[in-house]
């Protein structure tokens, strides 16, 4: 844990990769341009584009239901898209879906290894899938051991691994055969928070391996690890770029942050008085036992709220300008 | 060729892990077989009688002493009426029972009258009925016979009459054993290699790893080639093991050629397991799998032959029985085995399987491998 990385890495990271420099002028590790696909009269992917580059984690988030793991399908050539492009690494996968198969590592939203085999017996297929020689298979083995920390557990059977245990081993499997971009569809669903730390930790160690990482999440807090992102909602990506690019974008206004007494009832009091347009703010939003309000005059704003609240009787403990979370943003971007 | 080793290695081991199924498709089928060869390899004897006999007379105990002589009846002793013949015959009791009325010895020594027996039998279980009722006609007919010759006034020993002989080939002692047990072993040929194949992707289904697999580097070609290896290493494993039982355990005669028909039962095992990989690929879950391949299953075990001969059956069903590769793999089979036939004989089924079975199976893989591109 000593080697803990950023945990807020906003700028782009493309120049900070060692191996991009190495190389001659890559194509972008993924683009896709206008992929549409349509189940029936429903549209679950409208028209997205987007280009993920060499080395960065690119987050891929939304609702459920969204259109993240059809997305992340056809990238992956398992399905069909109606319309559109995409390239994995200057490759067209609509032309030769099996083209990138042995280049890229995918860890599916269900669990992708066999229970019943162990821990090893799933490795060793998974690297004699890739067509792994033997020395090359043991190497690579050892290493995914020592990456998921699962060494000494070789020969348990894999249903017998806790949850964070076989997403790491899961990782482990799909990074086997040293793929250049790797694709994980919600891999940190339902694992407690201390093993989704200990997932994300493991991935920022990859990234530095030069590994480029695709993944999708509906964890907000997750997003911010990201390098970029896109959120996507009904099939349409509706803000796309680093995290601080989509705050810079997408909020129109700053975040105050008030702290009373009765929070409940000072949400009411605020509510009438945006209703009754008394007051210069977009959004009011109860965050926990604060209230969160948007709004591009705050310091109007702040004045306003400190006389309302004392005119209604409510102690009013703190109110200040806060940076805004994702969340802040997305719950702004979506109720746009 | 080493990603199909390593996915055939993996089948192992699950096999290996769930050591269920195997132990079900290799020792499931011989048991199967035990159990038919041996229900059906004795003649129906023993069955349970019971008489009414109203005539207490030395003709009316010389009917029943007929009857048991045939051996096909176990006589329980003499009941007091018709009303407890009933039960008995309603509780399953007794497959048979006999009613001799007051005047039978009187008319039987009467040169006009008319000797009558009542029979009951027990038709919920039309097999023993069908053997009961024809070891009581033998004994009617055998004693109307002498009844006539008697009251023609001719003497008995110099009597003859119309004889005919007849012989049974192929199955001399008609034994049923001879003809259950080959379409039993048949079939089990036939729902090992469907449920087994039938299992191959649908697991992986269900576990949600065979979006991984198709993600791998793995053609359409190496999954179906890696998950055919081992269906056709136990399917053929079953009928080597099923074939030997039956040849050494039971003495079925094989009279054909073996070689012909080691190399017939490899081919329509393909045949089946690319019917199993269809059904596969179609069913989301094991459940619906199994039921299919009942549903697949079912459908063939009607035209082999087996509950009813398909030459009895509407003129459409024995056309239809054409295009059933399971109704010529019996037909094979059953020559082989019993008959000794070879090419010669059999050629008309070869060709049609051999067709059916390259049609099927092209059709079949090439179905499994679009969905699985």
């Amino acid at each position: 844990m000593d080697d803990r990385p950023q945990t807020n890495p906003t700028t782009s990271t493309n120049s900070t990769n060692p191996t991009n420099a190495t190389n001659e002028p890559m194509n972008p590790a993924l683009q896709v341009t206008s992929l549409t696909k349509r189940f029936g009269d429903f549209t679950a992917v409208d028209h997205i584009s987007f280009e993920v580059q060499r080395g960065e984690i690119f987050g891929f988030l939304g609702p459920n239901g969204a259109g993240k793991t059809t997305t992340i399908r056809m990238i992956l050539g398992l399905l069909a898209p109606d319309e559109g492009e995409i390239e994995v690494l200057g490759q067209d996968v609509r032309k030769d879906p099996a083209g990138i198969r042995p280049r890229v590592g995918y860890m599916s939203q269900r669990f992708s290894l066999y229970n019943d085999l162990t821990v090893l017996q799933n490795l060793r297929f998974y690297g004699r899938a890739y067509g792994l020689s033997n020395r090359r298979l043991e190497e690579r083995i050892a290493a995914a051991l020592e990456l998921a920390d699962l060494k000494g557990r070789e020969h348990i059977k894999t249903g017998e691994l806790s949850g964070g245990w076989r997403q790491r081993l899961a990782l482990g499997a799909a990074i086997l055969h040293q793929p250049e971009v790797i694709f994980l569809d919600e891999p940190t669903a339902g694992v407690d928070p201390v093993s989704r730390r200990a997932f994300w930790d493991l991935l920022y160690r990859l990234i530095q391996q030069g590994v480029t990482i695709f993944v999708t999440t509906h964890y907000m807090d997750e997003a911010e690890h990201c390098h970029r992102l896109a959120f996507i909602q009904r099939g349409r990506i509706i803000a796309l770029g680093s995290p601080s690019e989509i705050k810079a974008q997408k909020m129109s206004g700053q975040i105050l942050e008030i702290a009373c007494q009765n929070p409940s009832q000072a949400m009411q009091v605020l509510l009438n008085a945006q209703k009754q347009q008394l007051l210069p703010v977009t959004d009011i939003e109860l965050y926990g036992a604060m209230i969160h309000i948007v709004t591009p005059q705050p310091k109007a704003a702040g004045e306003r709220i400190a006389a309302l609240l004392s005119e209604n009787h409510i102690a009013l403990e703190s109110i200040q300008t806060i940076e805004p979370t994702l969340e802040d943003v997305f719950i702004a971007a979506m109720s746009a | 060729m080493k990603r199909i080793l390593a996915l055939v290695k993996k089948e192992f081991i699950h096999l290996r892990n769930d050591w269920w199924l195997p132990a079900f498709m290799l020792i499931g089928g011989m048991m199967e077989l035990v159990l038919v060869a041996w229900a059906t390899s004795r003649p129906i004897t023993n069955l349970p009688l019971v008489v009414v006999d109203y005539d207490r007379s030395a003709a009316s105990r010389a009917f029943v002493q007929a009857l048991e002589n045939t051996g096909t009846f176990d006589f329980q002793g003499y009941a007091p009426d018709e009303e407890s013949v009933r039960q008995a015959l309603t509780r399953g009791e007794i497959n048979t029972a006999v009613i001799i009325p007051p005047d039978y010895s009187l008319q039987i020594h009467d040169p006009r009258g008319q000797a009558q027996v009542a029979v009951l039998l027990n038709g919920a279980e039309s097999i023993p009925a069908t053997e009961a009722r024809r070891a009581i006609e033998g004994v009617a007919y055998a004693l109307n016979q002498k009844l006539v010759i008697e009251r023609l006034g001719l003497p008995a020993d110099e009597f003859s009459s119309f004889a005919f002989s007849m012989r049974v080939w192929f199955n001399e002692t008609l034994k049923d054993a001879y003809y259950t047990t080959p379409a039993e072993f048949g079939l089990m040929l036939e729902f090992t290699a469907l449920l087994f194949a039938a299992l191959a992707f649908t697991r992986e289904r269900e576990l949600g790893t065979l979006e991984q697999l198709l993600v791998m580097p793995f053609s359409s070609a190496d999954l179906i080639i890696g998950k055919a290896i081992p269906v056709v290493i136990i399917g053929y494993s079953d009928f080597l093991l099923m074939l030997l039982l039956l040849r050494y355990i039971f003495k079925l005669p094989i009279r054909g050629s073996l070689l012909l028909l080691l190399i017939v039962a490899f081919g329509y095992l393909l045949v089946e397991l690319s019917k199993g990989l269809v059904i596969s690929v179609v069913a989301r879950t094991q459940h619906q799998a199994f039921l299919l391949v009942m549903l697949v299953g079912m459908t063939d075990f009607m035209f082999t032959g087996y509950a009813a001969p398909v030459e009895g059956m509407p003129l459409a069903f024995q056309w239809l029985a054409n295009f059933i590769p399971a109704h010529h793999w019996l037909t094979i089979l059953r020559g082989i085995l019993l008959k000794g036939a070879g090419l010669d004989v059999l050629w008309p089924n070869l060709l049609a399987l051999a067709v059916l079975g390259a049609v099927i199976t092209f059709f079949s893989l090439r179905y499994v491998r679009r969905v699985l591109d």
